[in-house]
């Protein structure tokens, strides 16, 4: 069985690598070299998708060791169910990003070099799949790095426009700052191992004889590291920038998968590398998860950009998930191992929920992006009678990312909140209060996740269109369509049978935590799901969709018996008077108007208002009218450390003399100090 | 077992047949104590039944979104009345669901009504469905945590669990933080149903209007069924006002004449809380728009309140 499993996994691997190479070789012919790769990668996930499945039902772990003769670095991988159900995770989203692809890459037929983006696109599926195999600090260092700088690569495939450079930059640096902050927090833990291997199996056994102090260290910079790549509040600035500079295809991996290898992080160090942990821990993760929601949507909310409004509306999202994470870890250092369990459940769930509604959305922004060639939601509208099939898709993830029953978002969300409730268990009242505010947050997070859906897929999508980009537009290739097709069917699968989906996370979480949850929250096998507790509550989406359908026939066969034909004529929007045009509909930004007005102290919109006259202060030749919101971060805090940094580099420039004695004293000088240092 | 399956169907007549009556009987009141000799409390079904025999005017503009909204908003409001206990504690189709399906119920049908007013391309519309998610959004956590604060109080979020288990522990109900999230809950029911002094449902002036502004270029059957839908949301959300904090007198089981004096006392309830209903909205003028985020936000304070005094008390 272990070889199997091992051997499948190798096999992905190699055809993702076989796919980016054929990609070069197609010279002549970007096309067909484009579409190899793509298959290839569509192939080889269809493996690494059996891989994950066979691993997860066997719930065994399997070790692939490679030894290179007389290498310092030992190649070791791990395949556990944590890293099966990330490998699904990834090569779900990956298959379907490949297929959507092959129709999205005409796109760039004959203006780029398409080859490119299949040689990158492989390498970047099979770094991700490495990332969660690795079992050895300076392996997972390098494919981290692999997985960054060739989806650096990809941010700045469009790389004409000075802002996707200026995001890729941005993007780049900011991964790196969070390269350092883990390599120094493997260093930490390596001083403790007492061995030289960077091996993750002696990291595992390091947890419970680390002082305190240096835990709480490696905890921050964990904190920190992995925080850049998850997009968590403040840490979050390369993430609405890079999403939306990269290409569709590749901001539905990013944001749906890529993202996620941060959590996965997460749950590697607090869940086997630092255990036993301190309650603050989870309570500190916990806040950040409920800032990183919060604040994300309510940015995501004035966004006029549908891509950057997505990336943003991704960090709200990986909020949500950290919450789960950060209750768990509540729960655990309490020995509440059941509450634990369902908490780290939710978290998943949603992980996975996520990848599948957010790749869902960015795919329909792409074909959006496609049919119009802008990204802007003010100049779109009336879509959904031009691209009939993206419109019902779009708002399938609008209503799953909504938390809206009976989809997929909403079986995470109520999973969370079961765990926020179950926060009574915990023996602290300050952190029981601080749990259920962060409730609070999670609700008024979800009201407002729908409030920015209905804007995205009202203003994008409904009425007249707002300029000829949408009143020109097209529906996209088929294969796009299909692609996406299955990413909704994902979404409503995932909802109505929540059963088969807790099943697979217990195996993770009975690996992780020792605790099988699953004969205590599901019962009638598929159907029907309730939380730890006997007696505390119950949920059945499947029959709650059943007795929908049976409640639609019912009223439809009422209705039309009072009135067996029913005529509907067609006619214009009333407007006062006036003939419909698309001026007058509500924009964006007036939809989101009085949540600016409410939240005013974040946002501090700077509102301008120009009128050019023809005859002065008489007759109104054009009005503008310019509606921002101060980058707050930005402004309060990058700059001051920017221009801290640039401030200090200047006062040590003269170091630099660039006279060549000078820089030997300097060597000179370090070696002395060296021996002395050794010496004592 | 024919309980079980009459109960259902008992909950959902009893919500969709009384729900208009509900508003005939608030505009009555409210037209007589205005001097007014007012309509007849029966007035609300004539309309339903006339919108229901006429055909539908569609704007040309919209799409089938505006055509599936009322079917949708109807459909998801039924399914609650299924979950809510009416009559009796015992919910037969409890299993299905617990408060939090039912507040993401009611977030599906306003998810619907607010496409539908940006769907026909008047600015009304839009006006309408941007403040319905301001009011809702605010209103949202507030809801969320008064909610807890009872199922904190009884271990369960299901509404069946916890009628049944405040009705026989009554004492539980004189716990001061249930008070704190009654208050709450009556605010944001207040808010939730579109009634002053958060919006004013009598008038379709841009100024005042919120949920009428969306509901404007209906008409015909579909008008009927988003008019239903909202007056059938008035009547279950006062239904769980008052089977959670005053569940007395609702039937423990599902015998014939416990449900016979459970009705009874049911339109006793309800009708007290109509009548309230009435009094706040004689008493109070509506609130300015920008100024619904600080009573909301009262009731979100009161919320929290309520549960961290469930928590220290403990």
């Amino acid at each position: 069985m272990a070889e199997h499993i091992s051997h499948l996994f190798i096999i992905s691997i190699i055809l993702y690598l076989a796919g980016s190479l054929f990609a070069l070789c197609f010279y002549g012919w970007q096309r067909v070299g484009n579409y190899i790769a793509l298959i290839l990668a569509a192939i080889a996930s269809c493996f690494s998708i059996a891989t994950a499945v066979v691993a997860l039902s066997a719930g065994s772990t399997i070790r692939l060791d490679f030894t290179i003769y007389h290498a310092i670095i030992k190649y070791n991988f791990l395949l556990d169910p944590v890293s099966a159900y990330f490998i699904l995770a990834i090569s779900v989203i990956g298959f379907v990003a490949a297929i959507y692809s092959i129709g999205y890459t005409r796109l760039y037929v004959n203006k780029r070099d398409t080859r490119f983006l299949g040689f990158t696109y492989n390498i970047f599926l099979a770094s991700m799949l490495l990332v969660v195999t690795a079992n050895n600090a300076v392996v997972f260092m390098i494919v981290w790095e692999l997985m960054t700088v060739v989806s650096f690569f990809l941010v700045i495939y469009e790389h004409e426009n000075p802002a996707n450079m200026k995001a890729g930059f941005m993007y780049i640096i900011m991964a790196h700052i969070g390269a350092v902050f883990l390599s120094v927090a493997f260093f930490i833990m390596f001083a403790f191992t007492g061995t030289w291997d960077f091996g993750f199996d002696d990291f595992r056994k390091v947890g419970s004889h680390m002082p305190l102090i240096y835990k709480n260290v490696v905890f921050f910079l964990v904190i920190i590291g992995f925080g850049i790549k998850a997009g968590i509040f403040p840490l979050h600035l390369w993430l609405p920038m890079a999403h939306p500079a990269a290409p569709s295809n590749v901001s539905m991996v990013m944001s749906g998968v890529m993202i996620k290898t941060a959590i996965y992080g997460f749950i590697r160090f607090y869940f086997e590398f630092l255990t036993p942990c301190p309650p603050w821990w989870g309570v500190v993760v916990l806040i950040i998860g409920a800032s990183s929601a919060l604040l994300g949507i309510l940015y995501a909310l004035t966004e006029r950009d549908i891509k950057t409004l997505l990336a943003y509306s991704s960090i709200e999202n990986n909020g949500i998930i950290i919450i789960g994470i950060g209750l768990s870890m509540i729960f655990k250092s309490y020995n509440l191992m059941a509450l634990s369990s369902l908490a780290l459940m939710a978290g998943l769930y949603h992980l996975v929920n996520h990848a599948v509604f957010k790749s869902l959305l960015f795919g329909c922004a792409g074909n959006i992006y496609y049919a119009t060639h802008t990204k802007n939601i003010e100049e779109l509208g009336g879509l959904i009678k031009r691209l009939r099939v993206t419109a019902p898709l779009f708002l399938v993830g609008a209503l799953a990312i909504s938390a809206i029953p009976p989809l997929n978002g909403f079986l995470s969300e109520w999973l969370i909140f079961q765990s926020i409730l179950n926060g009574f268990h915990i023996p602290s009242v300050i952190i029981k209060i601080i749990t259920i505010i962060c409730g609070a947050v999670v609700a008024l997070t979800g009201a407002l996740v729908a409030t920015c859906f209905v804007k995205a897929f009202g203003i994008s999508f409904l009425a007249l269109p707002r300029s000829d980009h949408a009143k020109k537009a097209k529906e996209v290739p088929v294969i796009m369509l299909v692609s996406m097709g299955l990413l909704a069917s994902l979404c409503v699968f995932l909802g109505i049978f929540p059963v088969k989906v807790m099943m697979v996370i217990n195996s993770v979480n009975t690996h992780l935590l020792n605790t099988n949850i699953l004969p205590a929250i599901t019962s009638y096998d598929w159907l029907h799901t309730k939380s730890v507790q006997t007696n505390f509550t119950d949920l059945s989406p499947t029959s709650a969709t059943v007795l929908g359908l049976i409640l639609f026939a019912v009223t439809f066969g009422v209705l039309t018996s009072i009135k067996p034909r029913f005529v509907k004529k067609i006619y214009e929007t009333w407007t006062c008077g006036i003939s419909p045009e698309p001026r007058l509909e509500y924009t964006a930004t007036a939809f989101t108007r009085p949540f600016k007005t409410i939240f005013s102290n974040l946002y501090r919109p700077q509102r301008e208002v120009r009128t050019e006259y023809s005859v002065p202060n008489f007759f109104v030749k054009s009005i503008t009218y310019v509606d921002e919101v101060t980058p707050i971060f930005e402004k309060y805090f990058y700059s001051p450390v920017s221009r801290a940094v640039l401030s200090i580099s200047n006062r040590v420039r003269w170091v630099h003399t660039g006279s060549i004695h000078i820089y030997l004293t300097y060597i000179f000088i370090t070696l002395i100090i060296l021996i002395i240092f050794v010496g004592k | 077992m024919t309980a079980k399956i009459i109960l259902p169907i008992l909950q959902i007549l009893v919500i969709v047949g009384f729900s208009p009556l509900v508003k005939g009987f608030i505009n009555k009141i409210e037209a007589r104590l205005q001097c007014r000799r007012g309509a007849s409390i029966f007035q609300p079904y004539y309309n339903l039944i006339k919108l229901l025999r006429k055909d539908a005017v569609v704007s040309e503009t919209s799409s089938w979104i505006f055509r599936a909204t009322p079917y949708v908003t109807f459909i998801s409001i039924l399914i609650i009345s299924l979950l809510v206990p009416v009559l009796s504690s015992q919910v037969p189709l409890n299993f299905t669901g617990d408060i939090i399906l039912i507040i993401y119920l009611f977030a599906l049908a306003r998810f619907f009504l607010v496409l539908t007013s940006l769907d026909t391309g008047s600015a009304f519309g839009g006006m309408g469905g941007s403040r319905e998610m301001m009011v809702s959004s605010m209103a949202e956590p507030a809801m969320i945590l008064s909610i807890f604060t009872v199922a904190l109080t009884v271990n369960s979020t299901n509404l069946s669990n916890i009628t049944n288990l405040l009705l026989n522990n009554s004492v539980l109900l004189l716990n001061p933080s249930l008070f704190l999230a009654f208050l709450a809950f009556a605010i944001v029911l207040i808010a939730e149903a579109g009634r002053i002094p958060v919006d004013n449902p009598f008038t379709h002036l841009e100024l005042t209007m919120i949920h009428e502004g969306m509901m404007l270029e209906f008409s015909g059957r579909y008008l009927a069924l988003v008019e239903w839908a909202s007056s059938m949301k008035l009547l279950l959300l006062l239904t769980i006002l008052v089977n959670i904090f005053f569940p007395w007198g609702i039937a423990g089981g599902l015998t014939f004449p416990g449900l016979i004096i459970a009705f009874a006392l049911y339109v006793v309830k309800i009708g007290f809380f109509a009548f309230l209903i009435v009094i706040v909205e004689m008493s109070f003028a509506k609130l300015r728009l920008f100024r619904i985020p600080n009573l909301l936000g009262t009731a979100f304070i009161l919320s929290v309140l309520a549960i961290i005094s469930l928590y220290v008390v403990r």
